[in-house]
């Protein structure tokens, strides 16, 4: 048996987050003592309709998110009991609704820092409608083996180890939620375990006391004994001690009551729970309260750690009497576990998934990233660039100084080239339109393709090729490129040529070739192909295009990759062009008629539909 | 529990037509001097200048002066602004029309769990505590307003006489008003003066206590509760509670000088308890410390260090109940965080620590904790299985 909460307690819980928090430790607690789900509804407005996943063991509920009680009660009229969790504000009026809804038995608020007189309106109400209102601040109300009201109780491993999977002997009501966990661990450490356990919040003014319960626990034959947890101030525990000593009662009482040093601590100093807070000329201190209740005839040591002596003494008493029949200890591996979630069942290596995708070059899963093996930090701190790290994010590999120099050189020159190339004047006319960096700069990227800065990789792949197939015929190369390709790419220039050379190109061949010590077989095949080229028309020169290709094959860039380093460069440039427009708060663009060539029709009329 | 200063007290008494002297709060003692070129009260009365700080005994610290004139309370002003006061600081005074009055009256009102309770006297005063068989007491239950007529009849019993006995009953039926839309705790007006030439009534003195978490529902409360411990709080407590109003869950400190066990406990409720313990084992705390509601490990490390800094601890108790929630790894690695922070800053020199907890990931928890003994710290660790304060013991004991 129990009080308040039992097999057959239906709730709703009324608020966001931290009620469907609520409600997956309540389905734990369903799930071990194999009841049907408590929670069957919430109400959170902002979420109507919403479904919120709940697992009762490894069984998958959706339980619903309506906007009222009102419409919850109508469609889930099984519901006799509400936990509220929702923000202070708003707890006072959601709480009178649950009290004056019909089928309403038990309204428990978990609420913390709800204003007095707000408390202390639905403690009246509560007894004006004849219900129970517990809290607010409370963290629950636990019956063992039958119900969890909030999250009280801990963990699904305290659960097992409280033994709340079956009932015991003992009662407890306590108003610090903490302290509820503590003393339901204390009952089954040293007797039987609990019956129920409630906490009553530690306001200044919860809705429900110290009596209310011992007359339910006096009435529940179970409870042999109850153990109360009170605290300095407010009159709740001598009314608890007036009760006990008003006339024979079948439960025991043990108590342990907090707040004693406040007798020497400097005058005014007070701490602890809202309602821990003494009243004048010593009314409500902890030694008065404790002095009540040892007189009343309970069991008080006088700290709280002398509660589990004191409990084990009741409990021994109680045997003794045979007032308890000790019952044979379940077996706790009869217990079920908790099903694990993937991750916990695969770190114990029980399991074995199939990756949805794999990655050989970056983990993010230590402290800092970790490039291809290297912390990030690591490299910085010992001199590399931006230009080693793509050399190991694109090719997985550190190059050497003057490799990485060179990707280096090649992505400054390729930055940008002006306003009105494609790539830069797409993002130029997205800013205009007042688009976002992101979207303005992707823009300029749609443009980069066959015609406008993807001759690169066809370069490199073309030139290498050459290399392997035509190492010494030229001639054949060339004639294979215009029986299977058409014009050579990264050959030839729409304004520059022999007489008047291209200067990134002259720079970048000078560099590689004269300042550093590498071996170029696909630049050096490039430069016979342009001499041959060169001598049947002047333009027909290795472009930049040609010449970045070349030397990134040369550094061992797999082909497909080289459209990257103009990805990138140009990135740069984008980026730059856009926050420029930015800078000018340019206007929006529109193409001048002069510049469109209407070669449309005249004017007619639209023939009638057929 | 929130006390407010007197200025905010009496603009909320003016709100709900409650007399109260002329006032003005001042920071700087210049401003007054201008202030009575503009007004003419500051000129032409008596006034009385008040260190407008929660200080306890303000008359014998000398941060009372009374029967001023301008210039005299210009002068008092700046004597006390600067001021200090154990660990306060002396920022405002308060400066009120010193009313000369007849008589000195009691009033005062203060919730309960079913309403409130209003009480008046009328020998009202410094000597009100030995009069306090004279106070007439009556009960409001909640969301009920007495009548003006029965308020009187009530001021009649306690001793008022004719219109004076009508006037006080109006005074309380504003203070009731004052009282229930505020959300005050408790008011106490005392003394509630009067000057029977022209029937003039003001509150010279005012308590008031407001409940906090009510504050959102007071858009017009513009004023911070003084502190709850009877003295202004210390910079590592004003730290603490910086921290504690931008974190999920909480942490909280309170200083004890003089202790030298120091407490870094969980939980509103357990907390206490060690506390307790500590003094029925017959020590002396350095402080009172709480955290809860699964706070962020950062908090908890500052808390921790805080702790250990606290001068001439020989222990430290790290206890607390079986968490619901909080999660012991978490918590307990910002504790060693802050320990490991304050041993290589030379702190926790002969200082033994002890352990015990329960909750969410305690075996982490606790093993972590016990592997500081590795790094030479005096530490000893016990899990639920330790009745919870009985680490006090072992600690008075060692």
């Amino acid at each position: 048996m129990s009080i308040l909460a039992n097999r057959d307690t239906r709730a709703v819980i009324i608020g966001g987050v931290a009620g469907v928090n609520a409600a997956r430790r309540m389905a734990q607690f369903d799930f071990l003592v194999n009841r049907p789900l408590t929670v069957r509804a919430f109400v959170y407005p902002p979420e109507e309709g919403q479904q919120k996943e709940i697992y009762r063991g490894g069984e998958l509920n959706n339980v619903t998110v309506y906007s009222s009680l009102g419409k919850v009660l109508e469609e889930n009229p099984e519901i006799n009991t509400v936990l509220i969790y929702i923000g202070a504000s708003r707890a006072y009026q959601s709480a009178k609704e649950a009290l004056d809804a019909k089928g309403i038995k038990l309204v428990t608020m978990i609420t913390e820092g709800v204003p007095e007189k707000d408390a202390k309106r639905l403690r009246k109400h509560a007894l004006e409608t004849g219900k129970i209102f517990n809290g607010p601040s409370s963290i629950g109300i636990m019956s063992a083996g039958e119900c969890r009201l909030g999250v009280i109780g801990g963990e699904y491993k305290n659960l097992k180890l409280c033994n709340l999977y079956r009932p015991g002997s003992f009662g407890v009501i306590t108003k610090s939620g903490g302290l509820s966990n503590e003393a339901m661990w204390l009952c089954a450490q040293n007797g039987d375990g609990i019956t129920s356990a409630v906490a009553i919040g530690g306001d200044a003014y919860p809705g429900t006391d110290f009596v209310t319960y011992l007359n339910m626990f006096e009435n529940d034959p179970d409870t042999k004994a109850v153990v109360i947890v009170g605290e300095v101030g407010g009159t709740l525990e001598e009314e608890a001690a007036e009760w006990l000593s008003k006339e024979i009662r079948r439960i025991r009482v043990i108590a342990s009551i907090g707040g004693t040093c406040q007798d020497v601590l400097p005058q005014g100093m007070k701490f602890g729970h809202a309602g821990a807070k003494e009243g004048k000329k010593g009314l409500g201190s902890a030694r008065s309260k404790i002095n009540a209740l040892r007189a009343a005839g309970a069991v008080v040591p006088d700290t709280f750690g002398g509660l589990s002596k004191a409990i084990k003494q009741v409990y021994q008493e109680l045997l003794k009497s045979g007032a308890i029949k000790p019952e044979a200890e379940l077996d706790e591996k009869l217990l079920p576990a908790l099903p694990p979630s993937v991750q916990e069942v695969m770190k114990q290596g029980d399991v074995i998934v199939e990756p949805l995708i794999r990655t050989t070059i970056s983990d993010d899963r230590g402290e800092e990233p970790r490039y291809v093996g290297y912390s990030a930090s690591e490299l910085c701190e010992k001199g590399y660039g931006i230009e080693d790290v793509i050399g190991l994010l694109w090719n997985k590999k550190l190059p050497s100084k003057e490799e990485s120099e060179i990707i280096k050189r090649i992505i400054m020159i390729s930055a940008d080239h002006g306003p009105a190339v494609s790539g830069a004047f797409g993002a130029i006319i997205a800013a205009c339109a007042g688009i976002d960096l992101p979207q303005a700069v992707s823009a300029g990227m749609t443009m980069i393709g066959p015609r406008f800065g993807g001759a690169v990789t066809n370069a490199g792949k073309y030139f290498k090729y050459g290399v392997k197939e035509y190492p010494n015929d030229i001639p054949g190369f060339l004639n294979w490129m215009k029986q299977n390709v058409g014009p050579v790419p990264g050959i030839g220039h729409r304004v520059k040529s022999l007489k008047n050379p291209d200067k990134r190109v002259k720079y970048l061949v000078e560099y590689v070739k004269g300042q550093t010590t590498l071996h170029t077989p696909c630049l050096d095949y490039a430069l016979e192909v342009e001499k041959i080229t060169t001598s049947k028309k002047d333009n027909l020169i290795l472009n930049v295009d040609g010449t970045i290709g070349c030397i990134l094959v040369d550094l061992d860039f797999p082909e497909y990759s080289l459209n990257g380093f103009f990805v990138l460069a140009r990135t740069i440039g984008m980026i730059g062009h856009w926050i420029d427009q930015n800078n000018q708060n340019s206007r929006l663009i529109r193409l001048y008629d002069y510049l469109i060539n209407y070669a449309v029709k005249e004017e007619r009329t639209v023939p009638d539909k057929r | 529990m929130a006390k407010i200063l007197e200025g905010p007290a009496m603009k909320l008494f003016n709100k709900w037509g409650i007399p109260v002297p002329n006032y003005v709060v001042i920071m700087d003692p210049d401003r007054l001097a201008q202030l009575g070129e503009a007004n003419k009260w500051l000129r032409e009365s008596k006034l009385v200048v008040k260190a407008h700080e929660a200080i306890g005994g303000r008359y014998k610290l000398g941060l009372v002066k009374l029967g001023l004139n301008l210039e005299g309370a210009v002068d008092a002003a700046k004597e006390m602004i600067g001021r200090e006061i154990g660990t306060s600081v002396v920022h405002q005074v308060i400066v009120a029309e010193m009313l000369d009055h007849d008589e000195e009256y009691y009033l005062s009102i203060a919730g309960n769990r079913d309403g409130c309770e209003l009480l008046f006297s009328n020998k009202g005063g410094v000597d009100i505590e030995d009069n306090w068989d004279t106070v007439k007491r009556i009960f409001i239950p909640l969301d009920e307003t007495p009548s003006i007529e029965q308020i009187t009849e009530a001021a009649l019993e306690a001793g008022f006489i004719g219109e004076v006995a009508e006037r006080v009953a109006k005074i309380a039926s504003r203070l009731i008003l004052c009282f229930d839309n505020e959300d005050a705790q408790s008011i106490e007006i005392n003394p509630l003066v009067i000057r029977k030439s022209d029937m003039r009534f003001a509150a010279l003195d005012a308590v008031m206590n407001v409940d906090w978490d009510a504050r959102f529902r007071h858009p017009d409360w513009d004023f911070k509760p003084v502190s709850e411990i009877g003295r202004s709080y210390t910079e590592a407590e004003q730290q603490i509670m910086d921290i504690d109003a931008r974190i999920k869950g909480s942490v909280k400190l309170v200083e004890v000088p003089g202790g030298n066990i120091a407490l870094l406990t969980a939980g509103g409720g357990a907390s206490v308890f060690y506390s307790d313990a500590v003094v029925a084992r017959g020590g002396s705390i350095a402080n009172y410390a709480e955290y809860s509601g699964d706070p962020p490990d950062w908090a908890v490390e500052a808390l921790t260090e805080t702790i250990c800094r606290l001068p001439n601890i020989k222990h430290i108790i790290v206890g607390g109940a079986i968490a619901n929630f909080t999660d012991v790894k978490a918590t307990f690695s910002g504790i060693i965080n802050g320990f490991r922070e304050s041993k290589s800053k030379g702190y926790l020199e002969n200082v033994k620590i002890w352990v015990r907890r329960g909750g969410p990931n305690e075996n982490q928890g606790l093993a972590a904790m016990k592997l500081l003994q590795e790094e030479g710290f005096d530490i000893h660790v016990y899990d639920r299985s330790m009745p919870m304060t009985d680490i006090v013991d072992l600690a008075l004991n060692a």
